[in-house]
């Protein structure tokens, strides 16, 4: 792993536990039920005043270095703000614009850090990427890029990251078709973007690298948002068990639902160890580093589908009413489940790496004590 | 040699433990243990704990004053893990021993007890655990094992059962019931029994997976001196809290170890042999699955030991919540090797030389894990009420 930010150090837990705190007051006044809920249908532009917000906050530099407008905190910045960002079930387009940005930051060389890195820091511009990566849609001739990508991001995305042919390069989409894709989940952005012979704004310069930075980047932001989201739905499905009252008790009472609750709770806590085991390798730049941050999306997402559908069903009739808060953060788990590639393959991916360390006589599995 | 003049040197420390180990530990114990008789096991368990006393790895934890190290939790960690890494054998006759006597008596007993009981753990004394009973399980609290006074003794009359290694101990820890009349939790008393007086009988119980760890005691007349109880008449309960509290922590993080290095053994094993089942993808997918779950566990399991040692730890449900993930996934990796493993795998074996090497014995041991040490069911309501603040009904 070739990284532009060597310098990202560890921080120590003071410092990220005031760092969730600071995030985690301001999307509780912004993006509380209600508002979350008037953005879903349609009555407010929560996505820009929280967007806002973020870039004034500095929550977007947030993994870009210090050189290029951002704050360094590398992943573990990146994993607290995603949490947050999961927890509230927040609109934006976070996670296509801050993984394209660590992808960037990791890979891109001087030249494209400096074009684009301080404007994503500052908030300027959002970015988009392939909503799978397992996708190669984008064909490339000396007239440029041409054809449709089904892409995670917002419908004003300046900029799209993806593969071309041989290429990992940047689009510049100003001029470009950008549909959106209603999804179920109402609190992220999907769009087909259509190129006719764009001409890439840059190619970044080792494809490989290029995919597998942005393959960790999307995989940490995506398992951070999901163990956010998980942790937050449980917590209210706990809340409302013990205010609904049913055989004149409150349901939480109900020893069949205690231990469905505990059972969340252990999950959530695996979950939540998942995302920082591949967060501490990615910081301390282990070889075994993109195996981690693989089987985390892939582990956590699979949880988060199976708490959030749980929390539906724990909240019983209310659960599949659109006023209520856990169908929200279950259409999210869902669409997080599904990006980057199929949980299946991201296994697949890591059983190979992992068998290739194994044999080696190395070890994958070394924690610190 | 004593390993512990290393102590201040960490990677030092290490070093002189893994020395060591490479020196002392017989490279067919696991095939050796694997046919034993009782007797046999006893010698080696016994040969063993002498061992780790020559170098001062018996009761390396306990304070300076009674004999012990004195060591940091640091120092335990790294023991722990050294002995994993050697697959090193567990000292498992001597559990209570070493983890639940200590963990009682240190707060609770008095200095006559302490100055006592715990010199003689490094000499070899087996303590047994008498708390459980035959129609007092989950709803401990509910035990009928009988104390009355009788002068400057007690006489005890009643049964006790999973009790592991009680044909081998000298001593027990005994709870017991001596005011039927107050509400459950306020009539327990806690005693030290000596398991050579008389009206003490143990039968050992034939456990599933073939072996006999456990033993059931029945107790007729047993006068205990009143000298040995631990903590104030009546005040058992909270005494007991103080034993279950102690089975948290180091014992369990080895047990994490462990795995983790049978589990990589097994894998790399696997590679190189070309085994069937990685030619299998979902199976493959699943196992790679149970090596993020196992990370997220030894995780967990440090949490534990950080946390053990803050004022909070009384408090937290952590444990509960690390016992609810690790045993089941003990349970699964186990169930998973049995899947694996085909006709062959219910070939009748009592432990194995190698990791996995006998997997109905593993999968069928690993109820231990999920029913022992409170059952999951009662993790289940602590986390439920105790963390999640869910009312008890």
């Amino acid at each position: 792993m070739t990284s532009a930010i060597e310098t990202a150090s560890t921080l120590d837990q003071a410092t990220l536990d005031a760092l969730r705190e600071s995030v985690a007051s301001v999307l509780s006044e912004q993006c509380g039920s209600t508002a979350l809920h008037a953005f879903i249908d349609g009555k407010n532009t929560l996505d820009k005043t929280i967007w806002g917000q973020a870039g004034q906050l500095g929550w977007l530099g947030f993994g870009i270095p210090e050189q290029f407008g951002g704050l360094g905190m590398g992943a573990q910045g990146l994993a607290i703000l995603h949490g947050e960002l999961g927890r509230r079930a927040a609109p934006g387009p976070y996670i296509a614009t801050l993984s394209a940005a660590q992808a960037i930051v990791e890979t891109g060389g001087d030249a494209i850090c400096q074009r684009w890195l301080p404007r994503l820091a500052a908030g300027e511009i959002n970015g988009a990427v392939p909503a799978t990566l397992d996708m190669h849609s984008l064909t490339r001739s000396s007239a440029g890029v041409s054809g449709t990508l089904r892409c995670l991001g917002a419908a004003d995305a300046a900029f799209l990251l993806a593969p071309a042919a041989d290429d990992w390069m940047i689009v510049d989409l100003a001029g470009a078709e950008v549909t959106v894709a209603p999804m179920w989940d109402r609190t992220r952005d999907v769009i087909d973007v259509r190129l006719k012979d764009a001409m890439p704004a840059g190619i970044l310069p080792d494809a490989a690298a290029t995919r597998a930075a942005l393959t960790r980047a999307m995989a940490l932001a995506v398992a951070a948002d999901s163990a956010g989201g998980a942790r937050s739905v449980t917590e209210l499905t706990i809340a409302y068990m013990k205010t609904r009252e049913q055989f004149g008790q409150p349901i939480a009472g109900f020893q069949a639902l205690k231990h469905r609750a505990a059972d969340l709770a252990t999950k959530q806590a695996v979950a939540d160890e998942m995302v920082r085991h591949a967060v501490q390798r990615t910081v301390a730049d282990e070889p075994d580093a993109d195996i981690w941050a693989s089987l985390a999306k892939s582990e956590v997402t699979d949880a988060c589908v199976f708490i959030t559908t749980d929390c539906v069903q724990l909240h019983g009739g209310v659960g599949f009413t659109w006023d209520f808060d856990p169908h929200v953060f279950l259409k999210r788990a869902r669409l997080n489940e599904v990006l980057i590639m199929a949980n299946t393959a991201l296994r697949d991916q890591a059983a190979a790496a992992l068998a290739t360390i194994t044999m080696s006589g190395r070890s994958a599995l070394e924690l610190e004590l | 040699m004593n390993i512990l003049e290393a102590q201040h040197d960490l990677s030092a420390f290490r070093q002189a433990i893994r020395d060591w180990l490479a020196k002392v530990v017989p490279p067919d114990w696991k095939a050796r243990m694997a046919r034993a008789s009782n007797e046999e096991y006893i010698a080696f368990q016994r040969w063993w704990m002498a061992e780790r006393s020559k170098v001062g790895l018996a009761i390396p934890h306990w304070p300076k004053e009674y004999g012990g190290g004195g060591l940091s939790q640091r120092h335990l960690i790294a023991i722990a893990d050294e002995m994993a890494r050697a697959d090193a054998p567990q000292n498992r006759m001597f559990t209570i021993s070493l983890i639940h006597m200590p963990g009682t008596l240190l707060p609770h007993g008095t200095e006559a007890q302490k100055r006592r009981y715990l010199a003689g753990v490094a000499n070899g004394e087996v303590w047994c655990q008498g708390f459980s009973e035959p129609n007092s399980g989950s709803d401990l609290a509910s035990l009928r094992t009988r104390a009355v006074r009788d002068g400057d003794h007690y006489v005890i009359n009643g049964q006790k059962i999973w009790s592991s290694n009680s044909m081998y101990a000298d001593h027990c820890l005994l709870l017991t019931r001596t005011d039927p009349n107050a509400q459950k939790h306020r009539g327990i008393t806690y005693f030290i029994m000596d398991m050579r007086s008389s009206g003490v009988e143990v039968r050992p119980i034939r456990q599933a997976n073939g072996r006999a760890e456990f033993g059931e005691l029945f107790l007729t007349n047993v006068r205990i001196p009143a000298e040995n109880m631990i903590g104030a008449e009546n005040n058992g309960w909270r005494v007991a809290q103080a034993t279950l509290a102690s089975e948290r922590g180091v014992i369990s993080f080895e047990g994490g170890e462990r795995q983790r290095y049978e589990i990589e053994a097994f894998y790399r094993k696997s590679l190189q042999a070309g085994a069937d089942w990685l030619r299998d993808v979902q199976l493959h997918r699943e196992f790679v699955s149970f090596l993020a779950e196992m990370q997220a566990a030894r995780r967990l399991l440090r949490r534990v030991l950080e946390e053990s040692e803050t004022p909070q730890a009384s408090a937290s449900v952590l444990p509960s919540i690390v016992k609810l993930s690790s045993t089941v996934l003990r349970q699964r990796i186990c169930s998973f090797m049995v899947r694996i493993a085909g006709v062959d795998g219910q070939a009748f074996a009592l432990l194995a030389e190698e990791p996995f090497g006998s997997p109905m014995f593993d999968f069928l041991s690993a109820f231990s894990g999920t029913i022992a040490g409170g059952t999951n069911e009662i993790q289940r309501n602590i986390v439920a009420e105790r963390g999640l603040g869910m009312p008890r009904v």
